[in-house]
């Protein structure tokens, strides 16, 4: 303890001035007293008059916040209610688009394949018509190359009877016909 | 037209009648109008109005001289100079119409490829006057275009019996429209 109160300089004085320094430290008894009596006056007072004031306060202050915890926690719940609506939405938006998508492509699935049946068709009716008019023109020409080989051989058999037909033969042939003209009558 | 052709025909009928050569005049006219009828270039000069009278005569008296008698030759450039060539074949039909009906008979007119004896005439006449009930004289006409057999038209009455007339069916039988 001294060698303590040593190492401070001004109260190594006191140490230095023995009974006097000691009596710097331990009060006079009816200071004492007075120090007691006003400190238990104080203390009531306080006791008395600021004690509930502040138990109050407390309180006031434990209620409110109290009562913004039940907020924040109503608030979180609310939040996530929102949050799992929000989720569910864009689940069902994810869902809805999902479905619109697999609607188009079915859309233009079949939007497809009935166009392709359709130039399938168009092709197969063109190819009919061409093959049609190929086969008109075929027998056209047959009939047309028929026709001119069947002329031509009557010409021809024409100039070569013309020909052939000599006095002797003229001559049958107008007799079959006097003939003929005589059998009109009967 | 009718009238015209009729006029004519009574005309050169007159003619020919006080001449006294009627059979020959009559006969050498039908001949005449065919032999015309059946060349395009000769019924094309003549009824050219382009081209002068004078020539066109000229053309039908080289044509005739030495074939036909002066008379049938007078006539036929009466016709010539009066532009009705044209009328020729129609007025020669009438004239032998005319000339046969005198006599009672019709005319037939007969085309073959080859002129016929007066044998195979006088047997025609018979066969087709039994045919059509009527007395008939025949005219004789070498076409060679009926190629045989003989094609007969009585008036509007045509017995056809000739090689044309068969190519003719075979065509039409076949579907063949030109020849």
């Amino acid at each position: 303890m001294l060698s303590l109160l040593a190492q401070v300089p001004f109260l190594a004085q006191g140490v230095d001035g023995s009974t006097e320094g000691t009596k710097l430290i331990i009060p006079d008894i009816e200071e004492l007293i007075a120090g007691i009596i006003a400190f238990a006056i104080v203390f009531v007072v306080i006791w008395v008059w600021v004690r509930p004031h502040i138990a109050r306060m407390i309180t006031h202050r434990q209620e409110a916040i109290s009562g913004r915890l039940t907020e924040a926690e109503q608030a979180r719940i609310q939040a996530e209610k929102l949050l799992e609506d929000h989720r569910k939405q864009v689940a069902d938006a994810h869902r809805e688009a999902g479905s619109i998508v697999e609607e188009a492509r079915r859309a233009a699935e079949s939007v497809r394949s009935e166009l392709m049946a359709r130039a399938h068709r168009e092709a197969e009716e063109v190819t009919r018509r061409a093959q049609q008019e190929a086969a008109a023109e075929k027998e056209r020409a047959g009939a047309e190359v028929r026709d001119q080989v069947a002329s031509l051989s009557l010409e021809l058999a024409q100039k070569v009877l013309a020909e052939a037909l000599d006095e002797d033969a003229q001559r049958h042939l107008v007799e079959r016909y006097i003939q003929e003209v005589t059998e009109l009558d009967e | 037209m009718t009238g015209h052709i009729d006029g004519y025909a009574t005309a050169v009928l007159e003619v020919a009648r006080a001449e006294g050569s009627l059979k020959e005049v009559v006969d050498e006219i039908y001949t005449i109008a065919r032999v015309i009828d059946g060349s395009a270039e000769l019924r094309n000069t003549l009824s050219d109005i382009r081209i002068p009278v004078e020539r066109k005569q000229g053309v039908v008296e080289e044509l005739l001289s030495g074939r036909a008698s002066a008379l049938t030759a007078a006539l036929v450039d009466l016709v010539v100079a009066t532009g009705r060539v044209t009328d020729l074949l129609a007025i020669s039909d009438r004239l032998a119409e005319r000339a046969a009906a005198e006599r009672n008979r019709v005319v037939a007119e007969v085309r073959c490829a080859r002129s016929l004896d007066a044998a195979t005439v006088a047997r025609l006449e018979e066969s087709l006057g039994r045919a059509t009930g009527k007395e008939v004289e025949v005219k004789t006409v070498v076409d060679p275009s009926v190629i045989g057999g003989i094609m007969a038209r009585i008036g509007d009455v045509v017995i056809d019996g000739s090689m044309r007339c068969r190519f003719e069916q075979l065509r039409e039988s076949l579907g063949i429209t030109d020849g």
